[in-house]
């Protein structure tokens, strides 16, 4: 009950006292004693703290709320982090500077620069030439494996071959002690994962200029013939004040996986921006690279990675047979030219992707110029919607109406035998959802694939000769009508 | 009942200059939460729902330029609400079959349509009210002691009874009392401040 007037005990002006903290520890502790029996000052005090419908709302907004449940389940990764952080800083050596956590090798280490898969990067100092370092430590559960160890050797080893601005150098790899670490420069900056996290979708300027940088490191890499493995925004380094990028982590992945998959039998981290072939645990060459970094390109567009889903399992599921939702269908402000650059980059299959880190570079650095200057560099003809590509969307379509009109009248009478069990499983094969999410996709995928399908029923062949014609008709108009 | 309060003239200005990070991180961070909320009462995935605050969000932050020039007289909850509730049909929309809840996702009724605008409405107020709320008792709690909001929390979100909780902090009732009452004190002044500024 709301009462408007104090009530008519000696202690009444207390309350406002107390809400506005102008009682010392004795004053509030004599006022709550004297709370206990007095349920006038009781009630007074709820009241001068809130109205009865403030203390309602109060109780109802502040339940549980999803949002910040969905964060924390969220986290709930990373807070493994901070176990992995003290695992490793328990373990190093004791210095006998107060200033330091400790020392690895020779090397002083003041902080923790970040935490992954691998491992924990510490920041050190390198006293023998004086200088800042970063110091890679394998994780202790990854130590403990012999043939981790021996990758680990092996593969930084190679990595340190790359010499490239755009690939981040290692002075040196020590796998004698207890903890495997290698010794790199170290970078004043934030991961690209970071930059997104921070601002969501990136201006399109920056998106191609840190793509061809990443295409360019990869480049170098390939050309040594070393695959990344583990292309993703948290493993690209943005450099303060100088507009540089840099790849971090070549050829770790393998080193990690390994031990990891033999330990628990499961993927660890995230395997959000893994190639479908990588997916499948399918052998990989470069171009597994191609498609991570198209799935960075995607991240930089839209502020998320294209496949995403509750459980890791989920998230290869969608890698290997799901197309993505366009970006342009999340930030209408990338052109479509540039969707069709990542929707290549994300074929499924490899041979479809552009095939080499090279010929990327090329192809970003005259999107680049072509966006700096319009009037002077058009753009890359790969990337434009050609007149040939259609041409040859019709010439498909021609040839297989020409061929479906032939089988038909060939084969009709054998055709009326087929049974009702065959029809419905080759209709259950053709997408028959267009309104679906990413439908223009996996609409072309079929159609394109259409010499694959069995076709056995004249009911099928009319389907399947219906659709190609609507495809013909509009070949990209799901695309370019956003 | 309370109204939605009207968005701060100070913030939107500020949101509206696109080199001014910190007003649009400040403008996000409420904003976010808020409609993650509402895709989730619509029966959106955590995923989705994720993702349709982040398109919402860039939906705002391309379209406020427009807001401004044409339409002045139009207050800023409103243009969000409305924002908010086409990108939300949207994505409805286009639901791919099998998440879609009960037939059809994609005829969506023109009753249906204005049920939804009205109800997305007034979830957009309350949704807004809670994360002020929210982000109000982050800041109180770190300032005042554990038992302190453990009392205020145990008895005022929870509903439990005060003799119990007073027994289970081992304090008296009268200090659960007055616990609870310097938090919520606090957290309407906390709320009021985060509404003006
Ligand atoms: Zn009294």
């Amino acid at each position: 009950m709301m009462t408007t007037k104090p009530p008519a005990c000696a202690n009444a002006a207390r309350s406002s006292e107390l809400l506005q903290g102008q009682l010392n520890s004795f004053e509030q502790a004599e006022f709550e004693s004297h709370l206990e029996s007095c349920a006038a000052c009781r009630q007074w005090l709820e009241d001068q703290a809130a109205d009865e419908a403030q203390w309602r709302e109060a109780s109802h907004l502040l339940m549980a709320d999803p949002y910040r449940s969905s964060l924390d389940a969220r986290r709930e990764h990373e807070t493994t982090g901070s176990h992995l952080i003290e695992q490793v800083i328990t373990a190093l050596a004791p210095t006998d500077d107060p200033e330091m956590l400790g020392r690895i090798g020779s090397y002083e280490v003041s902080g923790v620069i970040g935490v992954g898969g691998m491992g924990v990067v510490l920041k050190a100092h390198d006293r023998s030439l004086d200088r800042i370092v970063a110091v890679k430590v394998m994780a202790p559960h990854l130590a403990s494996s012999g043939s981790a160890r021996k990758r680990f050797e092996r593969e930084s080893k190679a990595a340190a071959a790359v010499l490239h601005p755009n690939v981040i150098a290692i002075h040196s790899v020590n796998i004698d002690g207890a903890l495997p670490y290698l010794v790199m420069p170290y970078v004043r900056g934030q991961s690209l994962q970071k930059r997104i996290d921070a601002e969501g979708p990136l201006p399109q300027l920056d998106i191609l200029r840190i793509g061809a940088q990443i295409a360019s490191g990869l480049a170098a890499a390939h050309n040594l013939g070393l695959v990344h493995r583990d292309i993703k925004p948290a493993n690209i380094l943005l450099e303060d004040g100088v507009e540089r990028v840099a790849i971090t982590d070549f050829g770790l992945a393998r080193a990690v996986d390994d031990a990891s998959l033999t330990r628990s039998g499961v993927i660890a981290g995230t395997p959000q921006y893994m190639s479908p072939e990588q997916s499948r645990g399918e052998p990989i060459d470069h171009r597994s690279d191609l498609f991570s970094l198209g799935s960075v390109l995607y991240a930089m567009c839209s502020g998320h990675s294209p496949f995403r889903a509750e459980t890791s399992y989920g998230v290869l599921h969608r890698i290997g047979n799901e197309a993505p939702r366009t970006v342009r269908d999340i930030n209408t402000d990338v052109p479509e030219w540039f969707d069709r650059l990542i929707h290549r980059l994300l074929s499924k299959n490899p041979a479809d992707r552009i095939q080499s880190a090279h010929e990327l570079v090329q192809l970003l650095s005259a999107c680049i110029a072509h966006l700096e200057q319009p009037s002077t560099h058009s753009l890359p003809s790969a990337l434009r919607e050609t007149k040939s590509r259609r041409r040859s969307w019709l010439a498909a379509v021609t040839a297989a109406v020409l061929l479906l009109v032939g089988f038909g009248v060939m084969t009709s009478r054998s055709l009326t035998t087929v049974s009702d069990k065959d029809e419905g499983s080759v209709t259950s094969e053709l997408p028959d959802d267009r309104s679906a999410v990413g439908s223009e996709y996996r609409h072309s995928d079929h159609a394109t694939q259409w010499d694959a399908l069995p076709i056995t029923t004249t009911l099928e062949i009319q389907r399947v000769a219906t659709e190609l014609e609507e495809e013909a008709r509009t070949p990209f108009a799901a695309v370019d009508s956003r | 009942m309370h109204k939605f309060p009207e968005t701060r003239d100070s913030l939107l200005m500020q949101v509206r200059d696109p080199a001014n990070r910190e007003a649009w991180e400040q403008f996000a961070q409420i904003y976010r939460p808020v409609i993650y909320r509402i895709a989730v009462a619509r029966g959106f995935q955590d995923a989705d729902a994720h993702d349709l605050a982040q398109q919402v969000l860039i939906a705002v932050a391309t379209a406020i330029g427009r807001w401004e020039k044409s339409e002045e007289e139009t207050r800023f909850r409103n243009w969000l609400s409305r924002v908010t509730k086409n990108a939300i049909l949207n994505a409805v929309a286009r639901r791919p079959k099998d998440r879609a809840r009960g037939g059809s996702s994609a005829q969506i009724g023109l009753d249906e349509l204005a049920e939804c605008d009205r109800a997305t409405e007034e979830l957009l107020a309350q949704e807004y009210r809670r994360e002020i709320y929210l982000q109000a008792a982050d800041r109180v709690r770190v300032n005042v002691t554990a038992d302190t909001w453990q009392a205020f929390e145990w008895t005022v979100v929870d509903g439990r009874e005060i003799a119990e909780v007073a027994r289970q902090l081992g304090r008296s009732v009268g200090a659960v009392y007055s616990a609870r009452s310097r938090v919520m004190y606090r957290l309407r002044e906390v709320v009021r401040e985060l509404e003006n500024r």
